[in-house]
This record gives structure tokens, sequence and C-alpha cells, in this order.
């Protein structure tokens, strides 16, 4: 993925396969963490179709599309389906060197995205996603000693359009607009992860984080929007298993310990990946 | 390999990238420009008041002539504030010497927004707290400004601003007295001139009797009105556009006007709109008309009723009698096929809700955190005043129409609500899903068509080249109800209806306003 340092090799390609679940009945209202009755649980959930492909030793492209369903167990606000964003990074290794019994690697990765249905941003939280198209850049740093110990770090930033809301007017930082643009924040993020890797078997600790940039706070006892500056700290953990040839399969568990204007989320994913070689 | 093109594409597309990021990411809102005010209506202080018994009910006393001592010296006061005026202060000048009327609407509509959240439960998870007018700031902030307190908000503050014009029309044409720029050619007015009798000063009217109706409505921004309303005085000096006295004479006149107003306010039965102690006679009521199956609060835990009591506040335009005959017949029950025929439509729109539905029923929800449906059209009727260039007192009188016609609408309509009790679509089938909030009083007749059938109405009048589409509108924001399957299409094509009733009393009172 774009923001690990797994890097496939020249005519490697590889087709990934992830169903999520993500549910939250306590969200940060600014600061401040709350529920809400009228919400009960909001549960989010995808299942999304990856691609991967090493263009080059050095250069790997990878695309991912998924499909989102959401809904919300109080509320009679009817929850929200289809597909997503197209995205599409170009990965680079920058730099690869020896080092202390194993081996350091720099990587670069810059990505777009593109909303690929006309679904509707300004639901909040029973949205299916932004309508922002999206740039990113991000670094990652990975050391991976010879018995298979890896530390990765990584850190990007994400550019966010404007979108086109259905209504023409809104309340932004209390000052009421009257347009139908809307900002959205642009996002930085960072992730540490520690763990050990080798032909059959990967495991991962993960540590993620992301902020806006930008943005205001949902206003008290209201829906959140588009505009909002949402902020997490996820732990997690990542496992994944070789089970016949390139056919692996995967796993992810994640929880959200502390944010603004997101729900405090149980993340769950799994999928299969499938690992294989073009003749070129 | 030579890695040196991926780097250099890495470094480049980093570079344009930190080209398009724009540091503040702020939406932008159109500005309304200063503009001539080619019509003087220069019998504008004879039309027919709201609140005031007349125009001259109000007397201003006689000005120093424009060629006393005491003038010339108000006029080299002037050419000091105009000299010293620093670069914001002449952004003021110009952003306050548009129209000023519309200027304090956008105001209310802001405040109302701001204040349209419904307060959070109590720790308990059973009851509510209520909004404080006397502890305005505590949590839960007063007012909670739903679709019935801004419609009267905003139809308070029009007619404070109308009353207040009329008012300055007949001492402006009693007293004859122009602007200084008129008087000495070296005053360069930073805003358009015109030819009207400056005093008292139209502006310092409508920034006084705006503020005073405001700060009653919204208590808890008193230092935030009183700074604008000064801002706005102030600004007509720095425009060169009023001296001292006709600034003055306008604050006492703006003063004497929200008073009026004001008085008017407290005894309009707002005061006890809310109360829910008759809930129990109100349900009893409606039981006995034969409305057994009643609307509840969807709310968890259960809300009180949002403003039981607004259908016995005061109308504008037409009597008690008037609103009772206005009142429709009971809607079709449950059982009966014209009912199942449109909880029917709701389930297929629950079942495929359109892009364009949701579209619709999203444009027009003016749900918490908006201005509500009663600003959706005073915003509208605000752009059309500014499209046609009216004057200060044609705004005054057209916003007066358009928000009392509002506010009318919203009083038959909770009287309605309240009448028969019906219960909303969603508690008649909970598999009825919405995809905006349910609001929380009885669903017949809809509220969004009773304000857009008056709002359109009105403005139809008052722009009718504007009418085919301003129908349309209000036919789509009734409509959008239906998309986001809060109400049966009978509830809105009832209300509607009702609605353009309403507003026909407004246009009534403006053919017969005397200002034709």
């Amino acid at each position: 993925m774009p923001n690990d340092a797994l890097m496939m090799a020249k005519g490697q390609g590889c087709v990934l396969t992830q169903y999520t679940h993500a549910r939250w009945e306590n969200y940060w209202e600014g600061p401040t963490k709350r529920s809400n009755l009228n919400l009960g649980v909001v549960t989010t959930q995808s299942a999304m179709l990856g691609f991967g492909y090493g263009l080059l030793r050095r250069l790997n492209v990878l695309a991912a599309l998924p499909y989102v369903w959401t809904n919300s167990s109080a509320s009679y606000l009817q929850g929200q389906r289809g597909l997503q964003d197209l995205s599409l990074w170009l990965k680079y290794q920058i730099f690869e060197a020896n080092a202390a019994g194993g081996e350091v690697r720099l990587q670069a990765t810059g990505g777009l995205s593109t909303p690929v249905s006309n679904y509707v941003a300004d639901y909040m939280p029973l949205n299916i996603g932004m309508q922002s198209r999206t740039a990113s850049l991000r670094g990652i740093a990975n050391y991976t000693h010879g018995q298979g110990w890896y530390l990765t770090l990584q850190a990007g930033h994400t550019w966010r359009s404007d979108i086109t809301t259905d209504r023409d007017a809104f309340l932004f930082h209390d000052q009421l607009y009257y347009t139908n643009r809307m900002p959205v924040p642009n996002l930085l993020d960072a992730t540490g992860r520690l763990g050990f890797i080798n032909n059959r078997f990967q495991a991962e600790i993960q540590l993620d984080y992301f902020t806006g940039t930008s943005g205001d706070n949902i206003r008290y006892n209201e829906m959140p929007q588009p505009t909002n500056c949402m902020r997490a700290t996820t732990a997690g953990i990542y496992a994944k298993y070789f089970l016949w040839q390139g056919l692996a399969v995967q796993a992810a568990y994640g929880q959200v310990l502390g944010g603004r204007n997101v729900g405090q989320g149980v993340i769950f994913s799994s999928g299969f990946s499938y690992l294989f070689y073009t003749n070129r | 390999m030579n890695t040196t093109p991926y780097l250099w594409w890495m470094l480049t597309s980093l570079a344009v990238l930190f080209l398009l990021v724009r540091c503040e990411k702020s939406p932008e809102s159109p500005a309304a420009e200063p503009y001539p005010e080619t019509s003087l209506d220069a019998n504008g202080g004879t039309w027919k008041t709201c609140v005031l018994t007349s125009g001259s009910e109000i007397s201003v006393p006689a000005p120093a002539a424009p060629t006393s001592s005491a003038y010339s010296l108000e006029l080299n006061n002037l050419k000091q504030y105009m000299a010293t005026a620093t670069p914001e202060q002449k952004r003021l000048a110009r952003f306050w010497g548009g129209n000023a009327v519309l200027r304090w609407h956008e105001i209310a509509r802001e405040l109302a927004a701001r204040y349209n959240v419904p307060p959070n439960y109590n720790p308990d998870g059973k009851t509510y707290p209520n909004p404080d007018p006397n502890n305005p700031a505590a949590y839960p902030r007063f007012p909670f400004a739903n679709p019935p307190y801004t419609a009267r908000a905003l139809a308070l503050l029009a007619v404070a601003q109308y009353d207040g014009l009329v008012a300055a029309w007949h001492a402006k044409f009693q007293h004859n007295r122009l602007a200084p720029y008129k008087y000495d050619s070296s005053i360069e007015p930073l805003i358009p001139t015109n030819d009207l009798p400056a005093y008292p000063s139209e502006d310092a009217v409508i920034a006084v009797a705006s503020c005073e109706l405001l700060k009653m409505l919204f208590p808890a921004e008193k230092g935030y009105l009183d700074r604008l309303a000064e801002e706005h005085i102030q600004s007509r000096l720095w425009a060169g556009a009023n001296v001292e006295s006709d600034l003055h004479a306008g604050r006492v006149l703006g003063q004497a006007v929200a008073e009026r107003v004001l008085a008017y306010a407290r005894n309009d039965g707002m005061a006890r709109a809310g109360d829910q102690s008759k809930m129990d006679s109100i349900r009893a009521d409606a039981a006995n008309r034969g409305i057994r199956e009643q609307w509840h609060s969807l709310d968890i835990p259960e809300r009180p009723a949002m403003l039981p009591l607004f259908g016995y506040v005061k109308t504008w335009n037409f009597d008690e009698a008037t609103k009772i005959a206005l009142r429709p017949p009971m809607p079709p029950m449950p059982g009966s096929p014209e009912f199942e025929a449109d909880m029917e439509e709701l389930r297929r729109i629950t079942k495929n809700r359109t892009r364009e539905q949701f579209r619709i029923a999203a444009y027009w929800a003016d749900g918490p955190g908006s201005y509500t449906p009663p600003g959706h059209w005073n915003r509208r009727a605000a752009e059309l005043i500014q499209e046609k260039q009216f004057n200060e007192i044609r705004s005054a009188r057209a916003m007066a129409l358009v928000n009392t016609a509002l506010h009318d609408a919203g009083v038959t309509c909770w009287d309605v609500k309240y009448h028969y009790m019906i219960m909303r679509p969603t508690e008649a089938d909970r598999g009825i899903k919405t995809s905006t909030g349910i609001p929380n009083f009885p669903a017949y007749t809809s509220g969004h068509s009773t304000f857009s059938g008056a709002g359109a109405e009105v403005l139809s009048y008052l722009f009718p080249d504007h009418a085919s589409n301003l129908q349309a509108m209000a036919k789509e924001a009734s409509e959008s109800r239906v998309y986001g399957c809060i109400h049966y299409r009978f509830d809105c094509e009832v209300g509607l209806q009702a609605g353009r009733k309403v507003g026909q009393y407004a246009v009534q009172r403006g053919r017969t306003d005397g200002s034709q």
C-alpha cells in the first residue's frame, strides 16, 4: 500500500480484496467526547479492490477502489452506499543501503484520487466519502533486520479540493457563507510500524495519526460537516499469512485512542492478496 | 538503472503541489456593493405603517439650516472624519454604504443560523434543558432559533426597519435638508450620491431600530450588535454621506420606533408559545376530532414539542377569525386509499431515492445550523431587491411584506399542526427512512410548504418578472419534504396552497399601502 514500505519487483503484480468494518458509538465534538442517542452506533463498511504492479524494480504503481456502505442504529436517516473514490499512486524507492545487519530503504509515493460516483458528501456521518479530488505526497523510511524485524516510519500530506454541496449556505467557523463550495481541510498523517516479516508470514503493531490542517469543529449538538477539522490517533495490529504460492490472507484491527471531530472507531479489516509474476 | 528521471518527477510534482496549496481554506461569499438609488419615493412618509399609527406619529425637530454656522461647523468636522479615515474605515463605509436594510437582514440570518441548534438532552438521558431568556448566554443558549422563532424575528426586524423608514421619510421631506455633499462640493463621498434629504439619517434609523430589535431577539449578542450599529452609524461620516446631526436625529427616531415595535413584540403571544402544559388538552381535542394515532416526538429521549402555542401568536396581515377560516380540512386518515397512496410513494422513495431527490431534499432542508426556511425566502427577497436596486424605503417595504407573510405562514401552519396532531410518516411505518432530520412537531401541514407558498406569493407580486421561477421554487421546496420522506404529499400540497393564501393578505397590504 502507499503508506507501507513493501515494494514489488519489476513485473510482479498483486491483487488485493479487502473488507473493512468500522463502528463507533462515542465521538468527539471538537475536543469533547460524547455519544448521541439519536445516532446510536454508526457503522461504515467497505469492500475494496486493490491492484499493484512493479513497473521497475524501483517504481511501483498502485490503485484502489472501494465500495462503501453506511448505517446508523438509532436514527431514521437512510444509510448510503456506493462506489467511492478511485486512487492511483506511484511509489518510488529513492535509496537503499545495507546497514546494521539489515537494510535501510527510503521511498516516496505520490498519489491522486477522484470520486467515481456522485455520492452525497455533505451527509456526515453517514456519507461514504468527501467528494474531494485529492493529491498526496509521502515519504517512507524502513529498516528491516536480516532476521525479519522491521521498523517503518511514514509521513504524508494530502491536498483535498473544495467540494460542491447540495446546500448553498453553511456555517463555517460560526460565520455564514453564501456558497455551495465547501472547503475540505487538507490532511497530515504519520504512521509508525514495528513488525516481523518472512516469506510466509508478516505481523506488525501500528500507531497512526492524522489531522486536518485547517477547518472548524462540529458545532455543539449538531451534525458534522466536511469542513470539520478531523484528527485521530489509532493503534492497531496487522498480520498476513501466505497460504499457497502468492495467495495470502491478511487481517487488521485498530482502535481510535483519541481525536477531534471523529468517531471513536473500532476498525476491523480482512482480505486476500494474490502476488503473481508476469513475463516481461 | 538511472533513477534521476524519477527523482525529478517526484520533485517537480512536489513543487507543483506546493504551488496549488492555499494557506487558509476559506469559502467565498458574494459581496453586496453599494449602488446609486435613483428613485426617491418622496411620498414614502405617507405609506401605511405596521405598528406606528402613521409616519408622522413621532415628530423630529427641525435641523439647523444649511446656511447656519452650526451646519458649516458640522461640514468641517465631516471633512476631518473623511480625511483621517483609515483604510479599514473606508472599507466599512462601502460595506455599510450598500443596502443597509439588507445588511441587517443578513446579520439576522447569520444569528438565526448560529442559534438554530436544538438543545442536547440532559445527562439523565431523559429530559431536556430549556433556553432561558433571562440567562441567554448559558447553555442551552437563548433562543433556539427554530423556523417559527426565526420567522417572527425576521418579521419584527423588517417591521421596525419599515416603520422607521416611513417615519424617517416623513421627517426628511418635512425638513428637506440634503446631504452634505450637496452644500459643499469639496466633499467627495465614498459611496454613490443621491438627492434624498439626509436629515434624519435613514442609516442611523435602520442601525438603531435593527440593533434594538435584534438585541431583544438575541439577547446574548448585545455587545456584538451594539458594536455593529455604532460602526454602521460612524461609517456614514467616513463615507461623507451624513453630518453628525443627521445621525443624531436618526438615532433618536430609530430608538423611538424600536420601542414601539418592542412593545408590540412583548405582547404578541410568543412568550407562552413554548408552554407544554397545554399538550394534554391539545391531544384530547385532536382525539375528539377523530385523530387516534397522534404525533409523538421521534427524538431520543422524547423531546418537548416545538412551540405548541405558536399558532396563537399575533398575525400581521389578518385577524384571528381569518386564521381559523384558513385552517384546512382534516387530512386523509390511515387506512384510507388517499393516505395509503401517499405512504406508498414514500416507501418507493425510501427504496430508491434518486440523487436528484436527495439534492432537492438537502437544498431546501434548512435544518439545524441554517437560517431556516423563512431565512431562505428572506435571502431570496434580499437577492431580488439587490438585483432591482431598490432604494432603502422600498427595500424595507418589500422585506416587511415578505417577512410578515412568512411569520403569518408560520402561525397558521403551527395552528394547523397542533389542531390535528398528525403523526409523521415514519411513525406510521418505521421502515420509512429519511434523508433529512425529522422535525419535532406534527406533520400536517408542512411548514416548509406553507412558508414557501407565502414567500413565493409575495415575491411574485413584488417581482412579477420572476413569478414563474419563484412559484417553481416554492413547489420544489414543498416537494423536497416528500423526497426527504418526512412528509406525506398531502401535507405539502395543502400547506403550499394555504401558504399562498396567507401570502395574498400581505399582497393586499402592499396594494393598499400608498406606495403605488
